[in-house]
């Protein structure tokens, strides 16, 4: 995409289960159709284990040799390299011994600081401007943060921010609907109790959506904080107690309970879509926005079909140039 | 930036799964909408469609006009070409059987008329009957079909439209002797070739050489690959062998495709090398086959297009 802001796609779509998205030619073959849409920069998921060949830096150079192998490799799909990187600390990984950690508890930041660097490090190598972290686990494993918690969450990414930092890669805490910071009084505390020089806000308009933030109203008034965008769209918003569904991965955002709602993510421009998408892409030009700005499809349908609606909505409704 | 003498069409298959399960684009305007974005996203300029489709177009958007509309409100230029899949039939509809000409060209007439509020550049047919109901294919079989479409042709020139011919593998004019007596028999000004990559190389004639040999007869393109060539008897099953033969459950891929038959680049270069200039259709019929999918295909096979074709010739 040729524009004054910076677009790129994320990959997470495609990999939905763990030997899906394994073999390089079926990873080339989501390269070019994200090439042929326009993106020339894509987002990488974290992951764990030997699949997972597009989520873990030492297996991904385990598979490509080297950071300049791996950029080889994306370079075949006409993809020129990595925008950012989204790692869950609180996911329990095999390489980790299936460590179970949690943001909130200050006995867990010295491991969580260290699995971070080998991600920083990868951002480093691949030249991935930001690593995009969910900053606390679920709202129904934990009870709403009171300042004490924010602040200790806080210094847990202070630390890693100061890492990232040191090798020029930015740090972006990604709210999402499920998380234990809903509130936006919360996601404000969060972000004060961060060093707006180490740490800033990965903002995703429908997980905002979702969890009862308006993305416009939101970026108007924090956009110096706001250093990465997930940008889809919703149809839903939660009634305002689902996210405290336990189990809420599945029984809300899969449909296993309350409502039932299987999808909540959807493509740009999709019907009923409760995102103003062409307000806030404005409110990012008007702001003259610096940072990537990723589509996304995420758990939503054909991952093909929706980055070609996606790019068709960019073109058409956003003016976005192809090239 | 210079004129681009090569545009990029792409024909009408597609398959997508919904709350309907699995559905082609014609389905609902939603699912047409849906298709001309992604055509439009990767690249394309264009659409082609089928004749069999004329009815849905007056049903569904007034007419072959206001379907075009739709095609342009999604950003597209236009319908380049319609492809008149006839249903053969040696009772009534046979080009190499003479008693049933009038109905054929009756049905031209009427066909163009349909046509006739927007510009199309080709008309395409596959010139003759299922090979099993041709065979043995005679010279006599051969001329009594040119002559068919020759009329065919005027008509069809008479609305500024080329008629233009795609030769199956299983169709009565598929091998390369018998291509080339059909086209010495058939008059330029009224019968163009329309080169399937695909459909040639299944049928053991190379669509580079052939290209090469009636450059100034062909108006457009097929761009798609297979792995497969047709054996034994695959080219002579009922209704249609690209479904029914034995041999291969899959014939199609898109551009690009591993183990692909096809030699893109030397077609390119030929294309190049004639200075042809004007609309290819990228096609991949049936990519949903064996978990293919149309979305990834069809961006696959720009990707192609966009990366190593037009390197060669745009």
């Amino acid at each position: 995409m040729k524009d004054t802001l910076r677009w790129a796609y994320a990959l997470n779509q495609w990999n939905f289960r763990l030997d899906v998205f394994v073999r390089h030619s079926d990873q080339l073959r989501a390269l070019k159709t994200l090439s042929a849409c326009g993106f020339d920069h894509v987002e990488l998921p974290a992951g764990t284990g030997r699949w997972d060949n597009l989520a873990r830096p030492e297996v991904i150079l385990l598979n490509h040799g080297d950071h300049a192998g791996f950029l080889d490799f994306l370079r075949r799909g006409s993809v020129r390299g990595v925008s950012s990187v989204y790692w869950d600390p609180g996911q329990p990984v095999e390489e980790e011994g299936w460590a179970f950690r949690s943001t909130a508890n200050r006995h867990d930041h010295d491991a969580i600081v260290e699995s971070a660097k080998p991600f920083v490090e990868f951002c480093a190598g691949v030249g991935a401007e930001q690593l995009v972290v969910r900053p606390v686990g679920s709202a129904w494993m934990s009870p709403p943060p009171d300042a004490h918690g924010l602040r200790t969450v806080g210094e847990l990414w202070n630390r890693v921010g100061e890492l990232a930092a040191a090798v020029g890669v930015g740090l972006a805490l990604h709210y999402d609907c499920l998380g234990a910071v809903h509130t936006e009084a919360e996601l404000v505390g969060l972000l004060e109790a961060t060093d707006p020089a180490l740490v800033g806000l990965a903002l995703d308009t429908a997980e905002f959506t979702i969890g009862g933030i308006d993305p416009v109203a939101f970026y108007q008034r924090h956009a110096g904080r706001v250093t990465h965008v997930h940008l889809k769209d919703t149809r839903y918003a939660d009634t305002g107690q689902e996210y405290r569904m336990p189990g809420a991965e599945t029984t809300m955002l899969r449909g296993g309970a309350g409502r039932r709602i299987e999808r909540w993510f959807f493509e740009l421009g999709t019907e009923g879509g409760l995102v103003d998408v062409k307000a806030f892409v404005a409110a990012l030009r008007s702001r003259a926005y610096p940072g990537w700005v990723v589509v996304e499809s995420d758990h939503g349908g054909n991952p093909a079909e929706l980055a070609m609606l996606n790019s068709w909505y960019l073109q058409y409704e956003l003016s976005v140039a192809k090239s | 930036m210079s004129e681009r003498r090569i545009k990029w069409s792409y024909m009408d298959h597609w398959r997508s799964n919904g709350p309907a399960g699995p559905v082609d684009q014609w389905h609902s305007h939603r699912t047409m909408s849906a298709f001309l974005k992604q055509i439009k996203a990767v690249g394309f300029d264009a659409i082609d469609t089928f004749d069999f489709r004329l009815w849905q177009m007056y049903g569904d958007y007034g007419g072959p006009a206001g379907y075009q509309q739709m095609v342009q409100d999604h950003g597209l230029e236009r319908i380049v070409n319609t492809f008149h899949a006839a249903d053969y039939d040696l009772r009534d509809y046979a080009p190499h059987v003479p008693e049933t000409h009038e109905r054929i060209l009756e049905d031209f007439r009427v066909t163009m008329g349909h046509w006739s509020v927007i510009q199309l550049d080709n008309i395409i047919v596959m010139p003759a009957t299922l090979y099993y109901d041709m065979e043995p294919v005679t010279a006599d079989k051969l001329k009594i079909t040119a002559e068919l479409w020759n009329q065919v042709g005027e008509i069809t020139a008479g609305y500024g439209v080329r008629l233009t011919c795609h030769h199956e593998f299983f169709c009565g004019i598929q091998s390369e002797p018998d291509i080339d007596t059909f086209y010495a028999y058939t008059d330029p000004r009224y019968v163009s070739l329309f080169v399937d990559t695909a459909q040639h190389c299944i049928a053991s004639v190379d669509p580079v050489a052939l290209y090469r040999r009636h450059a100034h007869r062909v108006s457009g393109f097929h761009f798609k690959d297979t792995r497969d060539v047709a054996t034994g008897d695959d080219h002579r099953h009922r209704p249609d062998s690209e479904i029914m033969a034995p041999t291969t459950g899959k014939w199609f891929y898109e551009m690009g495709t591993p183990h692909g038959l096809v030699d893109f680049e030397a077609m390119m270069t030929a294309v190049r090398d004639n200075e042809y200039r004007g609309w290819i259709s990228v096609e991949h019929d049936k990519a949903n086959k064996d978990g293919g999918d149309f979305s990834e295909a069809t961006a696959v096979a720009r990707w192609y297009a966009a990366n190593v074709l037009e390197e060669i010739y745009r």
